[in-house]
């Protein structure tokens, strides 16, 4: 999380950087011409808001004429993580004529942007008689053919940058492999791999694809790539070489005809040989606490808690920090101290990016095991100081413990205690409460699936039930016949309260309710006429004598219905036990 | 007629209530028996019982002690397998059990299990195969009864709730009744064996003239596999296979 965040912050500093950062070089096309060629002197301005910025006068120059000058300038946009970064570039180029031979230097020209004021590097350039090579253009492609080896040498090379020349052993150095050219580079790729004897390598970076800067050098403007870059750490004193890497390089030729697409050919480069010279570490006066550490480093040292109870434990850290060969050498020895019990340490490694610095963290986990105020000693941490030549030893602080009695007794190792432990073994007793009864097995009686099928039997009852009920609620002359025995049931209970007590009213709820029920039975309109209701049941498949009696019945209400006075009470209780008998047989009709 | 049918039911009932006495007085007897360290007497006793037919894991895991108080150790694993046949989730039996597989000469405990195999099983032995069939039909139960539920109630409405249900059940259900056909085919397989003898030699083949194979001692469980003649081929439970003579071991059968 930490390193993120280092990195973020980075990232955005040095966008802050270069949004703000306005860069001006100078540069010529060659450095070696004759006297009579021309020089091309370009002043490149560039940064993310230049703004109009008027050609730069260049002062009178020595022995040479200038001859005019011409503007160009391009933007460079960029989309980097999303966020999109433009670069404006501008450049003035001017023309200059030598006027002598001889070695001479265009001076360095101060040029003032907003405010601030930028001073450009001194360039050499020497002319010599007549003329060299006819100038390379000086367009950004710099597509030159490259005809002699002095022009490839001078325009296509490797160089290695030492970041020290002179060391002690184990003293790290960074080297940098770096490709300068001024071709249109087709191909490369390093022919063979590069044994680094007498160091110890760490790789730094390997590029991925080929991508070049732009970077001057001798005041020319060469495409630059870094190639390979490692950090070494010599084994041993002495004079060293620094091995040379050898690359293959394909390079576009520049067509001559429209018709010629331009060929590729491969060049094999190498860069110079260098060396370091390597001192080896003093051997008089050497510490015994040297933990083989050799660069520069801090020490720190952090203890967790220091008042603590007998049983609970503390971590206590060191950390060394700084810049030398921290991966190689020992951590520094902890003396024991009594009743204090050190677990084996956790050391951790991070180095940072460039290989050479970064820390290494020492975690102790301390347990005290008695009570008492104990000192935990100073660690010393002794490395060789490079930048001084000398040995020199850093100390942790001491720390004061203070360790309580615990909670509870705290004995200071498991092995005292004890499980419960088995004196001895036996079977179990024998069960005496049982129920003799032969267990029966559920899956295996008939009974039990019997019960299963009754309970599957619920879907289709269920569904006739559904069934049904849809059936009834679709169909009123269904529910009419349904409900035609109720209806009838009604008008009798009607019926039969009015005969009991003699009542002529009788004879008109029983007819209603008769001809009600067999208006509902025939589906027939309530209220139709008993005539017409006695025809449509001789179309059914009814008796004729049942007919009958229901044609006589209804004569009798009626007339019961139209007589004054009525009838007697014998006749009532007759004709109820003959409306009884009529229903009786009515019902078990079909309809 | 009915007079004849009614003596005849009155008997049958006064025999079977004199039978059910006469097995308690002899189980109290066999406990007894116990009790005194005779164990050989409550073994008689205890068989006794056996003989009339009864299943019992109680029964089984009494006489198991029996065997194994007398000696016998091969037999009493066979009656503790029994008792936890009849009923796998008899703790008492699985304690003797794993306690008398300490007695054999041949290790046959199987501690290097997996944690989820354990747990299976201890899950699979701890349903008794009655819990298991009232748990099936009692789940199968509630299915029907939702489905009825939605065929009547819900003809035109929604259905989600009642339907997610189901399927819940129905899930359970089918869990439960792949168990339940487990544990049914376990209760009625025969396939496993206990040695009787001192020990056995397990030839290539069946005969004596076979290679040996190996040689197994009194209380080792083992799958049969097939059996031809006087011979069967067993399995060992590390996967060895050889045939033995069929008089030296018996099947863990009810």
């Amino acid at each position: 999380m930490k390193k993120i965040i280092f990195l973020l912050s980075l990232l955005l500093i040095s966008q802050f950087l270069f949004a703000q950062q306005i860069e001006v070089e100078s540069y010529v096309d060659r450095t070696k011409i004759g006297i009579s060629d021309l020089v091309k002197y370009t002043i490149e301005i560039s940064g993310k808001k230049i703004g109009n910025i008027s050609t730069p006068r260049l002062p009178k120059i020595e022995n040479f004429e200038n001859l005019g000058s011409s503007t160009s300038s391009s933007s460079n946009y960029s989309i980097v993580n999303g966020k999109m970064t433009s670069k404006v570039t501008k450049s003035y180029t001017y023309t200059l004529r030598p006027l002598k031979i001889g070695n001479y230097i265009i001076p360095p020209i101060t040029i003032k942007i907003k405010d601030k004021s930028f001073t450009t590097d001194p360039i050499h350039i020497k002319v010599s008689e007549g003329s060299t090579q006819p100038a390379p253009p000086t367009s950004s492609s710099f597509t030159q053919q490259p005809n002699s080896s002095l022009d490839l040498s001078d325009n296509l090379f490797l160089k290695a940058d030492i970041s020290k020349n002179n060391v002690f052993e184990e003293e790290p150095i960074i080297v940098e492999y770096k490709l300068y050219s001024r071709y249109d580079i087709a191909n490369l790729a390093f022919a063979g791999d590069t044994n680094f004897e007498g160091f110890w390598k760490e790789d730094i970076y390997k590029p991925e694809s080929i991508s070049f800067d732009r970077e001057t050098y001798n005041g020319i403007m060469y495409n630059v790539m870094l190639m390979r870059s490692v950090a070494l750490f010599p084994t041993r004193s002495g004079k060293l070489n620094i091995p040379s890497v050898v690359l293959n390089v394909d390079i576009r030729t520049q067509s001559h005809s429209f018709f010629d697409f331009g060929t590729t050919k491969r060049y094999n480069i190498k860069n110079k040989p260098t060396s370091v010279k390597v001192k080896p570490i003093p051997q008089n006066n050497k510490p015994v606490s040297f933990s083989n550490a050799v660069g520069k480093f801090k020490l720190s040292s952090n203890i967790s808690q220091t008042q603590l109870n007998v049983g609970d434990s503390f971590t206590y850290t060191i950390t060394i920090s700084g810049t030398g060969n921290l991966k190689q050498f020992d951590i520094p020895k902890l003396k024991e101290v009594n009743n204090l019990r050190f677990l084996d340490p956790e050391i951790t490694t991070d180095i940072n990016k460039n290989k050479i610095s970064g820390k290494k963290t020492i975690k102790y986990l301390i347990i005290a095991q008695e009570k008492g105020n104990f000192t935990l000693p100073a660690v010393p941490f002794t490395y060789f100081d490079t930048s001084s030549g000398s040995y020199k030893t850093l100390q942790t602080k001491p720390y004061q413990l203070k360790i309580g009695e615990g909670d509870l007794t705290f004995v200071a190792s498991s092995a005292a205690q004890s499980i419960v432990s088995l004196e001895g073994s036996d079977i179990g007793f024998i069960i005496t409460d049982s129920e003799l009864v032969s267990k029966n097995i559920y899956f295996d009686k008939f009974f039990y699936w019997f019960i299963w099928f009754i309970i599957l039997l619920f879907i289709p009852a269920s569904i006739l039930y559904s069934n049904e009920r849809t059936k009834l609620q679709g169909n009123i002359d269904y529910i009419r016949q349904k409900q035609a025995n109720k209806i009838l049931k009604k008008y009798m209970k009607e019926a039969i309260a009015l005969a009991d007590k003699n009542d002529p009213g009788f004879y008109a709820a029983a007819q209603l309710g008769l001809s009600s029920y067999l208006a509902d039975k025939l589906k027939e309109p309530r209220g139709s006429s008993t005539e017409y209701i006695i025809t449509k049941m001789s179309l059914k498949n009814i008796p004729n004598e049942l007919i009958e009696k229901i044609k006589i019945l209804f004569e009798t209400c009626n007339q019961a219905r139209f007589m004054p006075g009525g009838f007697s009470k014998e006749r009532i209780k007759a004709d109820f036990q003959h409306v009884k008998e009529t229903i009786n047989e009515i019902t078990k009709c079909k309809f | 007629m009915k007079k004849t049918m009614f003596t005849f039911l009155l008997a049958f009932m006064a025999i079977s209530i004199f039978a059910v006495n006469q097995i308690e007085l002899i189980h109290k007897e066999a406990i007894n028996s116990y009790n005194e360290k005779d164990y050989q007497t409550a073994l008689e006793k205890f068989s006794l019982i056996e003989n009339e037919g009864i299943v019992n894991s109680d029964l089984y895991y009494n006489i198991g002690n029996c065997y194994f108080r007398i000696n016998e150790i091969g037999r009493a694993i066979l009656y503790f397998k029994k008792a936890l046949k009849v009923r796998s989730d008899h703790q008492a039996a699985r304690r003797n059990l794993e306690y008398a597989l300490t007695f054999t000469k041949d290790k046959q405990n199987s501690e290097s299990e997996s944690v989820i195999r354990s747990f299976w099983l201890k899950a699979f032995d701890s349903l008794s195969i009655n819990l298991l069939a009232i748990i099936t039909l009692a789940l199968f139960m509630i299915i029907i009864v939702f489905i009825s539920f939605m065929i009547i109630h819900y003809k035109n409405r929604e259905k989600t709730i009642p339907l997610f249900m189901t399927t819940i059940f129905i899930f359970l259900f089918s869990v439960f009744l792949i168990i339940s056909i487990l544990k049914w085919q376990e209760f009625h397989s025969d396939d496993e064996g206990v040695l009787l003898s001192t020990s056995a030699i397990g030839f290539s083949g069946p005969g004596e003239d076979f290679t040996r194979v190996f040689t197994i001692h009194e209380g080792m469980i083992f799958k049969i596999e097939r059996s031809e003649d006087n011979w069967s081929l067993i399995k060992l439970e590390n996967g060895l296979g050889g045939w033995i003579s069929k008089d030296t071991y018996v099947r863990i059968e009810l």
